[in-house]
């Protein structure tokens, strides 16, 4: 066996990094999936607050979905100040939310377009932060966005590539639908990255779910094959490695 | 039975408050036009080419152009939440992708419209 070793990217979610070698190969893109309401947003977040908090890397995040203004406020509530990180430089809150006031209303798609413009955007941050990390929060909403599925998927090869040819270790997150067995709304999410964590919040007796995590995929490194116990704390997501959750 | 002497009340504007009105909805309405590209952008060109086309045929002074090179200025697509290029905003709508000149006179005609209706509030 060769003694060459990938460099690890500690996530700074307490248990999580123990079932995965130490950490995600450094500058590889990673699926967080997971149906509504599993903690996938929690997840990627807190990656990017210890990061910067932990192991002095910046961070972007982009926000598809949730305005930044309920983001840092649920933050605030595992103990995380964005607010606080985004004024020394350490994290950027990339807004294309669609609550955004001066974004215009689209009247019309053509099959003729990339997402250069999403590049742009990102990596204008990531230079001026000289970030580490970067955050897509999340994939599912650009199946809504736009029509043109097989464009957005070749532009998303594109764009990932082009993230990790600059440094960054890439997290995107994606919604499985309600009734759904696949990881997300383009059925390629597997496809586009090279590390595919799962997030559950069974329910497991008229009365009450049990939350848990499954490292589905994750190339060049030996990880765990079992589904753990994982919680929502006061601080934040917590995995138990030695716990196996009793929902599979 | 002579006729009863009424004084004449008129509901209509002055003269001088008429040909004032008309001179200010006649006054020229200026349509905005963004085309947000970029440098790795391949069907920017051909959209910017397609607007060029569709506004040549009227007067210069009732459109202004601009050009957003979102690799040069990725503020301005954020700003706007602009990531899919090409994408050409008119009068607070956007459509993406090479426009067609029928859709793009849609557009110009709905942002007439609007400063229209907003100037006569």
């Amino acid at each position: 066996m060769s003694e060459f070793t990938i460099e690890r990217v500690k996530t700074g979610i307490p248990g999580l990094d123990e079932l995965i070698e130490g950490g995600f190969p450094r500058g590889d893109t990673i699926l967080i999936a997971g149906k509504a309401g599993t903690g996938k947003s929690i997840l990627a977040i807190q990656f990017l607050f210890k990061g910067a908090t932990l192991y002095n890397e910046s961070g972007v995040l982009v926000t598809l979905e949730e305005p930044p203004h309920l983001i840092r406020r649920n933050m605030l509530r595992f103990g995380m100040d964005l607010a606080q990180l985004e004024r020394a430089g350490r994290l950027a809150i990339v807004d294309l939310s669609p609550s955004k006031e001066v974004t215009p209303v689209t009247v019309g798609e053509y099959p003729s377009f990339d997402l250069s413009g999403l590049e742009a955007i990102i990596l204008n941050h990531v230079k001026r932060l000289n970030a580490k990390r970067v955050v897509i929060d999340t994939l599912s909403i650009m199946a809504y966005k736009f029509r043109s599925r097989d464009i957005l998927r070749e532009e998303f090869f594109k764009l990932c590539a082009s993230i990790s040819r600059a440094g960054c270790t890439l997290l995107l997150t994606s919604e499985i639908p309600a009734q759904d067995t696949g990881l997300g709304v383009f059925d390629i999410e597997a496809f586009l990255a090279s590390g595919v964590i799962v997030l559950y919040n069974e329910k497991i007796s008229d009365t009450s779910r049990s939350r848990s995590i499954e490292v589905l995929k994750l190339r060049g490194s030996k990880h765990s094959s079992r589904i753990h116990s994982m919680r929502i704390t006061d601080e934040g997501i917590r995995v138990w490695p030695g716990e196996i959750t009793p929902g599979h | 039975m002579p006729f009863p002497r009424f004084r004449s009340i008129s509901f209509l504007p002055k003269k001088r408050e008429r040909a004032a009105k008309v001179e200010e909805a006649e006054e020229p309405t200026i349509i905005e036009i963004f085309l947000f590209k970029s440098d790795a952008c391949v069907f920017c060109p051909r959209a910017e080419e397609v607007i060029r086309e569709t506004i040549e045929d009227f007067d210069a002074s009732v459109f202004k152009f601009t050009v957003i090179n979102v690799t040069e200025s990725p503020e301005a697509a954020e700003k706007y939440g602009i990531f899919a290029l090409p994408t050409v905003m008119i009068g607070g709508v956007s459509i993406t992708g090479i426009p067609e000149p029928e859709m793009l006179l849609k557009m110009i005609l709905g942002a007439k419209v609007t400063k229209k209706k907003g100037a006569a509030e």
